[in-house]
């Protein structure tokens, strides 16, 4: 099981699907040179599950990836619903919409979820907020096709008014106003984590709200024990664990934040459950124009507590 | 009576099984039919188990030759099993309830350190109570019974689920 926590090792989703980086094309991907990555790392439990995907010449079968793929988003999303994750995405980002209108800006707000995967987010917001009134525009942005293409496909069958594009989030076409991103962060390491945060340094942009577990001693084992119980797939499983112990710290994060985007002030909300010491499973990197600060104080009211230093 | 409280809780089961083997198999936001439909999937299931297990207690009675011993042991067996069905189901419907309370730190919580542990305990619960139920019985009647319906009870999730996965399955296949 610990060889399955080596937080040096990526998750299986990250390897078995790949897409050129121009193009977004879906690359071929060879199972050995997946299977040699955690062969590396004694990862036993990822073997496991790489060798029940089956493949045509050492090539994975992206048919039954995909498959796979859209059945362990399907139960992300419910772990997502037990979270209340609309909820409390809407909480913070409603407040930060104030800000950004009180502050003087009047039009249309482009809301980006970068690697929205099948869009719950989006789609959450669009079906219980009325967005149109809030001058709010929400769009869901991922590189995997199959995923956008759920995702799409799902808003369509409850006419939601929200939108989902394959590609690069950051591009000019698609600059937003608030970038936000769910259980995303932790894929980038180091200064890859650097550079996915200069990229919100863009004149359009106002703020950004990343969620992302929160590390602690008893993550992994809490993680284990929910994906155990509600998860059905071995790479959902697996991937679950791997991300909480992925997880970035709250310094790791904030440290990364100040130095990559200098004119947001930054810093993490909801860390704690109320005022116990107890950890909330999800904390979120907050950035903020640094203009907009006293304002979004304002704004948060009550919740100001649930603010960690923000500058 | 007692009988009639198994009942209900076996109802009250077939309807969560319904709910959790329905759980993450569908990704629409407005999911309040699905889970109707899901509950009264595993309500019907539950309605089957409970006739087939009142058709076998009867068909006991009518063929024992100690008709009266056997139908107070019966009761008490029930009765034992209650002893442990009740505070399982208690606990589980209390956090349900508590869900009421509209605060998401409070629903996820019931959700994470609550439901979820819950779930996971059923079974061992179910075999407890009926061992205990069953345990101490002087007829061997009553405990091929009681065996009887625990096989059902724990089959019933089992075939939930089995047929929850063919239909995800069946989806998945037209999407990709």
């Amino acid at each position: 099981m610990l060889a399955a926590w080596n937080p040096a090792q990526p998750e299986i989703t990250d390897l078995i699907i790949q897409h050129d980086p121009k193009t977004l094309e879906r690359l071929p991907v060879r199972k050995q040179d997946v299977m040699a990555v955690f062969a590396g790392f004694k990862n036993q439990k990822a073997l496991r599950a790489l060798n029940a995907l089956p493949d045509h010449a050492g090539i994975f079968d992206n048919r039954v990836i995909d498959r796979m793929l859209i059945s362990t988003h399907w139960e992300m999303q419910r772990l997502a619903e037990e979270f209340y994750h609309g909820h409390r995405v809407w909480d913070l980002l409603s407040r930060v919409v104030a800000t950004i209108r009180a502050g003087g800006y009047q039009g249309k707000l482009r809301v980006i979820d970068v690697g929205c995967g099948i869009g719950y987010t989006a789609r959450w917001l669009a079906a219980h907020i009325p967005l149109e009134a809030h001058g709010i525009e929400v769009v869901g942005m991922d590189l995997n096709s199959t995923l956008i293409r759920e995702a799409s496909r799902l808003a369509a069958a409850e006419h939601l008014n929200c939108h989902f594009l394959q590609g690069d989030a950051f591009s000019r076409e698609t600059s937003g106003g608030v970038y936000l991103s769910t259980g995303v962060i932790h894929h980038f390491r180091s200064e890859a984590l650097r550079e996915f945060l200069r990229r919100h340094e863009q004149p359009e942009t106002f703020a950004f709200l990343h969620y992302d577990f929160q590390p602690s001693f008893l993550a992994p084992f809490g993680s284990w024990f929910f994906h155990y119980l509600r998860m059905r797939t071995a790479i959902a499983k697996h991937d679950g664990v791997l991300s909480a112990v992925r997880a970035h710290s709250a310094d790791t994060l904030v440290d990364a934040a100040r130095s990559a985007v200098p004119g947001f002030a930054s810093g993490i909300y909801g860390a704690k459950i109320w005022k116990t010491p107890a950890p909330r499973v999800f904390h979120t990197l907050l950035g903020i124009r640094r203009p907009l600060l006293d304002e979004f104080r304002r704004q948060l009211g009550i919740r100001l507590a649930r603010l960690g230093v923000l500058r | 009576m007692t009988l009639f409280v198994l009942y209900v809780l076996a109802l009250l089961d077939g309807l969560l099984c319904g709910a959790r083997v329905a759980m993450g198999r569908s990704a629409v936001i407005a999911k309040h039919r699905y889970y109707v439909r899901a509950q009264l999937r595993g309500a019907i299931g539950a309605q089957i188990i409970s006739t087939i297990s009142l058709a076998a207690l009867i068909l006991a009675e009518l063929w024992s030759t100690h008709r009266e011993a056997l139908h107070a042991d019966l009761e008490a067996a029930a009765g034992r099993m209650l002893s442990v069905f009740v505070p399982y189901a208690a606990l589980v419907v209390g956090n349900i309830l508590l869900r009421l309370i509209p605060s998401t730190d409070v629903r996820s919580a019931t959700s994470v350190m609550m439901l979820g542990p819950l779930t996971a305990l059923r079974p061992a619960v179910m075999i407890i109570g009926v061992f205990y139920g069953i345990w101490s019985t002087a007829l061997w009647e009553t405990r091929l019974l009681g065996l009887f319906v625990l096989a059902l009870m724990l089959g019933l999730e089992f075939v939930l689920n089995a047929r929850a996965a063919r239909a995800q399955a069946r989806e998945i296949d037209g999407l990709t």
